[in-house]
């Protein structure tokens, strides 16, 4: 009886094209559309998925290692800008960068906030779900009560953090004002600096992260510990270590992230808040759990958005990447690549 | 090689073994007998270190291990092999059998040790570039205790081998633990099929209600009234065991 009230999945699929024939109809008359600014909106649209693409797989990433959804995602983001902006003024402006390369340009402080970005956010990633999560962890993840706590402790963890960055570099919005040269022309549109920086180190990221997960030792433990934390147990694999690893690297991808966006914008205490809403869009859009399906998740949300930004209404930019969760949702319930339950032993 | 001394573990408050005992000797094969829900895997799970002991030793090649990290144990060649539904069904056959190997530092054990796992399956050569999810049963039971003598034990512990098998798929794999067995291994093999295992086995214990009930010979045990009550709360003659 259940399986006839179930959407099968050729209506499903019928749907979605349905959905995505009707916004693309929509989007083409309007009166802004010609050939240049869809070129702009394209290439806008990755950039920008690109980061969802990549916090987003860090969101997806805890889920299936540590059975948690960790809604102190934001907080790493944030703190990672934070370190990036830290690492570039002290390197820049501290004209430290000068003595060691008197050649040096903005870009090479930048590509060492980076760098640091992410190792640090890597390694304090490690730290607190080594101090805080590991004695709830044991008490049991996942579906459990104990569970719930972890999930609500993560809201508390992202005040915490919000207000330790507080104390450390004031409310403030900072600006960012990383020197990388003048915006360039790319087929006829003329590109900021700081987002060719974003769309090209993103998909170098995502690819490091692929080639980690498919292609090495460590990557293959990470995804057997992502599948099954028992039978990874039985083939000698050192768990409690890979789940640190598993945070640690979501953690360092979502500080990488941001201090990719943080030129683009600007650096202020807050800033987690709003990408972690729209990481968990793309990797809902993408289908809860899946790495590739966040990406993919993360391209069509940035994509959606800029779309509707540019072509609809620039001033409700933040509530499209929720509607096309809640379409998502309505006809495809499980996301592009996600999987209908994650099984439990 | 390992050596059950009074063991008392369960799950969270639950108690499930009530002091049993065991004995596994060098290079034999041992089969640990019992119905559903008397603890048969919980012994294994102890001995893998996935549950910890609450009371009672277990020590493997001499040293007493029930207070190792499961990866530990592995590390000292002591391998639970799970029934053949504990693959990673998205990983290929070869990713599998890697992840067997995991504790393993040089490649060319690696290499070695898939050349000697292929010798005793050979199906699992001709699939290994397929996802574990399209494979069948006795295939995936191929792989399992392939995935365990990846890592070089010395003795593996096979949970239910003959599970939703068909007897020709059951008889195949049997060999082929009595080959590993001729290879130099140990063998403890947890199964409900009675008189498989022990055509296969050379000592058998039965356990019952978390200890170990009867034990002996498997020739003696084949023909011996308590293992049926074992199995069937008592009094089911009927059924030939």
């Amino acid at each position: 009886m259940f399986k006839k009230l179930r959407l099968t999945s050729k209506i499903e699929n019928a749907l979605m094209l349905t959905f995505t024939l009707i916004f693309l109809i929509f989007i083409s008359i309007s009166p802004d559309m010609n050939l240049e600014s869809l070129k702009g909106v394209l290439i806008i649209g990755i950039t920008v998925g690109i980061i969802y693409g990549l916090v987003a797989v860090g969101i997806s990433l805890i889920y299936t290692g540590l059975d948690v959804v960790n809604f102190s995602h934001g907080e790493f983001f944030m703190l990672g800008a934070f370190t990036g902006l830290t690492v570039y003024n002290f390197l820049i402006d501290g004209e430290i960068i000068y003595k060691i390369f008197p050649e040096a340009y903005g870009w090479v402080g930048y590509v060492i906030g980076l760098f640091l970005a992410f190792v640090t956010m890597g390694l304090f990633g490690i730290l607190i779900e080594r101090i805080f999560l590991r004695p709830l962890t044991k008490k049991g993840g996942g579906y459990t009560v104990a569970g719930m706590g972890i999930i609500i402790c993560g809201f508390g963890l992202s005040v915490i953090l919000q207000n330790v960055a507080y104390v450390i570099w004031d409310p403030t919005a900072h600006p960012f004002h990383a020197d990388l040269g003048l915006p360039i022309t790319l087929g006829g549109v003329t590109l900021p600096m700081t987002y060719l920086w974003m769309l090209v180190t993103g998909f170098i990221v995502a690819g490091a992260l692929y080639f980690f997960l498919n292609k090495t030792k460590m990557g293959l433990g990470v995804r057997a510990v992502a599948y099954s934390k028992v039978v990874s147990n039985l083939v000698g694999i050192n768990v409690p270590l890979y789940i640190s690893i598993i945070f640690g690297i979501a953690c360092a991808l979502a500080g990488i992230a941001g201090t990719l966006v943080g030129p683009t914008y600007q650096v202020v205490i807050y800033m987690g808040y709003i990408i972690l809403l729209k990481a968990f869009a793309a990797a809902v859009v993408g289908g809860f759990g899946s790495l590739p399906g966040a990406i993919i998740g993360g391209f069509t949300v940035g994509l959606f958005e800029t779309a509707c930004a540019f072509f609809i209404s620039g001033s409700h930019k933040d509530a499209y990447a929720f509607l096309l969760m809640i379409v998502v949702l309505l006809i495809k319930p499980t996301g592009f690549f996600g999987v209908q339950v994650k099984m439990k032993a | 090689m390992l050596k059950i001394n009074n063991l008392v573990s369960g799950y969270g408050s639950v108690q499930i073994l009530n002091g049993s005992n065991m004995e596994v000797k060098n290079q034999s094969i041992v089969a640990l007998l019992g119905g559903n829900g008397t603890g048969k895997s919980t012994i294994l799970k102890a001995c893998s270190g996935i549950i910890r002991a609450w009371k009672g030793t277990i020590s493997f090649d001499g040293e007493e291990i029930q207070n190792l990290a499961p990866h530990k144990i592995v590390e000292k060649g002591l391998v639970q092999v799970t029934q053949g539904k504990d693959v990673f069904p998205a990983m290929t056959v070869l990713e599998n059998l890697r992840l067997g190997g995991f504790v393993l530092k040089s490649n060319i054990d690696l290499k070695n040790n898939l050349e000697k796992v292929f010798n005793y399956f050979p199906r699992l050569n001709e699939r290994k570039n397929q996802l574990a999810a399209t494979l069948s049963g006795g295939e995936l039971q191929m792989l399992c205790i392939g995935r365990g003598l990846m890592s070089n034990p010395k003795m593996i512990m096979l949970d239910e081998p003959s599970a939703a098998l068909a007897p020709q798929i059951v008889m195949d794999i049997f060999k082929n633990i009595n080959k590993i067995r001729k290879d130099g291994l140990t063998v403890l093999v947890v199964e409900q099929n009675v008189r498989m295992a022990l055509l296969l086995a050379d000592y058998g214990y039965v356990i019952k209600d978390g200890a170990i009930n009867v034990e002996g010979d498997s020739k003696k045990l084949m023909y011996d009234e308590s293992v049926k009550d074992s199995y069937l709360g008592g009094g089911g003659t009927t059924v030939n065991v």
